[in-house]
């Protein structure tokens, strides 16, 4: 079946080339998706193979080990007694049709593992992505202004000391303060011992102590964001101030800035319509990276934190070498950095128009 | 009203994110306790809430199906067992489901009396027929905890008794029965959603997943919650056919050891840390409360098979390295709840040897056996998991073997494998010369002979075959098998252990506590080698 384009004239032409364009290159960014977890599925199934140990050697106890009735039954229950093509073609049909499997650490479907705990994640990186973009593209653009001078100095050190500051040791030292010393602070989990947890509805704590109208528990749920967040908010705007201002003394330097200036144009007017604008194509770059990095799994500070993010489960799954949980978040890494790729390739539209015409 | 121009709109948002930060960070100060804290100060008063902070270990709350720490502690605060052991005392039996009972002359069947006034927490009556299934259940499962009732059967010639069969004789039946693992569940309940004792319990049942989500059991405690990542959130049980449970509302929080430190200091009140041990116990607030017992050993296994290697197979080399090892600084790594071994049962277990026959350094011993080994390049490669175990890093002991086996002369290189990989390689029965920690499965010192006697699993594992073995050996570990009842079997561990100091092939290092530590109101809160770590039951406020 063959397409024609309406009749109408030239612009509704032009319209009718947009909607093809967009369609194919929405088409391409599927199919290349598709292909992307296709090969992550394969890459992390081999990679899980390779590494020494078995999963009966780390799921069940010493001794269970020692009897080989229970390990048979264990490799069964799994499928693991399978030749590998096998258990790989069994999980791949499954996934095609929406089953994740099921987690050897947890008894529970991976999809439903994933969506418990990707909300907390959420909860915590969502937070502190707004604050570390809102900080960063601040103070990388004060620094920018004042190139060398003390100011920028001070910005300099303090983004070098933030990327070079372990997360884990940063937890530690914020719980040690806030909670240990000052008293000021939670310690850790999502809500205070003696709170009953709202209804679960999205899994953010906070929007749905919102939704249940219970303000109490959300003050609560507030200030169990506070710490971790506080965390990766320090971690990220560190990287993000340093691009910022790189990227800003780029086009202070530009032709078009010293024509601006030339023409007697405010500062304040040129740094908001010509510098901030221009120079946010890289920031957004690394405000998409960082945010996918965030999503994907912040390890030690939910480890500190007793936050049980997607960053938690991707450890268990790791140590007790379980396969379906591995995979799982595998394919939501994956898909979490494609999704945030798209979403930085739109934005470059929005901000550039001579990409959007590309 | 003025428009705030786009400029102050941006300072606007910039000053609400900056005071919600800042709120977030110092709400504790006008809202009272934080988190896990539970503090008491100035916060709302907990209601009834014991918190419980635990480095998490727990896949499932299944009691047929629970070998882990976590599990263990909260399936035992929810399911009634036969028998039970108070406090830290794991020598004597208590009743609990069973008023009474007794065993034939062989120690093969076990008859259990039961109480006739036990309900499940749906209120529904629990029978004999509820403990045979659940019985046959986990001996069918063949999942972790099988392994310990393995060659049991379970049966009920009459409403009230229970009779318990052995294949082989074992004293240890009511022991073994007080395990967490042989929690009794609503049969009628569990067949229901996926249970079965059938035969082929270990391919058919699928309940597992149900006891994740709700307990079925006659505790005093009943499942609320379960995220095997944060959280078990236990309530009182309000049909508990025995004395009303201390607490409203338990919650077991996954907290990393160090925060567990912080926060059972500022606790206050109505907190437990259980994962407190070595140096992280030495500086401690002194209003605090340190419940610890010596249940895990610390030990080096060197293979007996020549063909894995010539070194390690000597006994004499084995006899020099165990002469080198200074027990006493190495004890000493581990904190001051810790002493050096004197055989393999640690001191909470009957069986144990005196602290008079712990071990010493002897450097001269160590370089007369190893000249009689003829061991010309006595060099050797020591595996171990690299993880940190109760508080201590254990390449820590690991360097301090290397170095004190130097003095002797004998050359150690070190191999830290992740604990996965080393567990594939030990059961692989390949590794020369490894280390690792030990822990019973069931408080019954016998239970190692079952699993370190040659030609059993662990010591086939390192090549201790009987033929390998010595007569001596292997007559000391016959008489703890024949032994039919539990001091003349206790008598056996300590020959036994004798025997291995001389003619088998591990060295035992060091004993290392398990513990919990309280704040001043609570009490109940012993630690206990039992397999619960700290029996939730018994907590309550003084």
């Amino acid at each position: 079946m063959t397409t024609t384009p309406p009749s109408g004239g030239a612009p509704a032409r032009d319209r009718w080339r947009g909607v093809t364009h967009a369609a194919r290159y929405i088409s391409r960014r599927i199919a290349i998706t598709l292909t992307l977890l296709l090969g992550v599925t394969v890459m992390t199934f081999l990679i899980v193979q390779a590494v020494p140990g078995d999963a009966a050697s780390a799921n069940l106890s010493e001794t269970a080990l020692n009897d080989p009735e229970v390990v048979a039954a264990y490799r069964a229950k799994w499928g693991l007694d399978q030749p590998l093509p096998v258990q790989y073609w069994v999980y791949l049909t499954n996934v095609l049709q929406g089953d994740l499997g099921i987690s050897q650490q947890t008894g529970r479907s991976v999809l439903g593992d994933l969506l418990t705990y990707v909300p907390a994640t959420l909860e915590i990186a969502l937070p502190s992505m707004l604050l570390a973009v809102v900080i960063g593209t601040a103070v990388g653009l004060y620094a920018a202004v004042h190139h060398d001078r003390t100011g920028d100095q001070v910005v300099r050190v303090g983004t070098l000391v933030g990327l070079s500051t372990p997360s884990f040791w940063l937890s530690l030292v914020v719980l040690y303060v806030f909670f240990y010393l000052l008293g000021v602070s939670p310690s850790g989990g999502r809500l205070s011992t003696w709170i009953v947890p709202p209804e679960r509805v999205t899994g953010m704590t906070t929007v749905d102590a919102a939704l249940a109208g219970r303000w109490d528990v959300w003050w609560d749920a507030v200030q169990h964001l506070a710490l971790p967040v506080l965390v990766l908010t320090t971690l990220t705007v560190a990287v993000l101030t340093r691009f910022v201002r790189s990227a800003m003394l780029e086009v202070l330097d530009a032709d078009y800035i010293r024509a601006a200036r030339a023409k007697g144009l405010p500062e304040r007017t040129i740094l908001r319509r010509h510098v901030l604008r221009a120079g946010l194509v890289p920031v957004i770059t690394v405000s998409g990276l960082a945010f996918a990095s965030l999503l994907s799994g912040t390890v030690l500070v939910e480890q500190i934190f007793g936050w049980p993010g997607v960053g938690q489960y991707a450890y268990r799954a790791a140590s007790g070498l379980d396969m379906p949980a591995i995979m799982g978040v595998s394919l939501f890494v994956a898909l979490v950095y494609t999704a945030v790729n798209l979403g930085v390739d739109l934005l470059y539209g929005v901000i550039d128009p001579r990409i959007r015409v590309s | 009203m003025q428009r705030p121009t786009p400029r102050r709109r941006v300072t606007l948002a910039l000053a609400a994110a900056a005071a919600l930060t800042l709120a977030g960070c110092t709400a504790g100060s006008a809202g009272g306790a934080g988190g896990a804290s539970g503090d008491s100060t100035d916060g709302p008063t907990t209601g009834g809430t014991l918190t419980v902070a635990n480095s998490f270990v727990v896949k499932n709350l299944d009691p047929a199906q629970v070998y882990e720490a976590t599990g263990a502690m909260a399936v035992h605060a929810m399911y009634d067992t036969l028998v039970t052991f108070e406090g830290s005392d794991v020598s004597d039996p208590q009743p609990l489901l069973a008023e009474s009972w007794e065993s034939n002359d062989e120690a093969t069947e076990f008859t259990f009396t039961l109480r006739d006034d036990v309900v499940f927490s749906d209120g529904s009556e629990l029978t004999a027929e509820d403990v045979v299934f659940s019985l046959n259940r986990l001996v069918n499962l063949k999942g972790s905890p099988s392994v310990t009732v393995q060659g049991f059967s379970a049966s009920s010639p009459e409403e009230g008794v229970v009779v318990v069969t052995t294949e082989t004789p074992n004293p240890n039946v009511p022991t073994i029965l007080a395990m967490p693992a042989t929690g009794i569940v609503n049969a009628e309940t569990a067949r229901a959603n996926g249970a079965t004792d059938a035969a082929d319990a270990a391919e058919s049942d699928s309940a597992t997943s149900f006891m994740d989500g709700e307990s079925i059991g006659s505790g005093p405690y009943v499942l609320d919650a379960f995220d095997p990542a944060s959280e078990i959130v236990l309530t009182a049980n309000p049909e508990y056919w025995g004395e009303a449970p201390a607490y409203e509302r338990i919650v077991i929080q996954n907290v990393e050891a160090q925060n567990q430190k912080m926060s059972v200091e500022r606790a206050g009140r109505d907190f437990v840390a259980l994962d407190l041990s070595g140096r992280m116990l030495d500086d401690l607030d002194d209003a605090l409360q340190v419940s610890s017992t010596q249940d895990t050993f610390y030990f080096l296994t060197l293979h007996q098979d020549p063909a894995v290697s010539e070194v390690t197979s000597n006994l004499e080399f084995v006899r020099a390295l165990r002469a080198s090892i200074d027990y006493e600084g190495l004890a000493a790594l581990f904190g001051s709840e810790a002493r050096p071994a004197a055989g393999m049962v640690p001191t909470a277990f009957a069986g144990a040897l005196p602290e008079s026959e712990s071990k010493a350094q002897d450097l001269d011993a160590a370089k007369q056996h190893l000249a009689a080994s003829g061991v010309t390049d006595p060099s050797v490669t020591l595996m171990f998991p690299a993880m940190t175990y109760r508080g201590v890093d254990l390449a820590t002991i690991a360097t301090k073997v290397q170095n004190d086996a130097a003095q002797a002369g004998i050359t150690v290189q070190l191999d830290p494998q992740p604990i996965a990989s080393f567990l594939d390689a030990q059961s692989a029965g390949k590794v020369a010369f490894r280390f690792s920690p030990q822990s019973l499965n069931y408080p019954v010192a016998s239970s190692l002979v079952n699993n370190f006697h040659p030609g059993q699993t662990s010591a086939e594992r390192t090549g201790w075959t009987l033929e390998r073995a010595t007569p001596e050996a292997i007559a000391a570990g016959d008489r703890v098998r024949a032994a039919l009842d539990t001091a003349e079997q206790d008598a056996a561990m300590q020959d036994w252990q004798r025997v291995l100091d001389e003619d088998g092939p591990y060295i035992p290092l060091a004993y290392n506590s398990g513990v919990v530590v309280s704040t001043s109101d609570l009490v109940g809160a012993d630690y206990s080698p039992a397999g619960w770590q700290v029996d939730l039951r018994a907590v309550a406020r003084r």
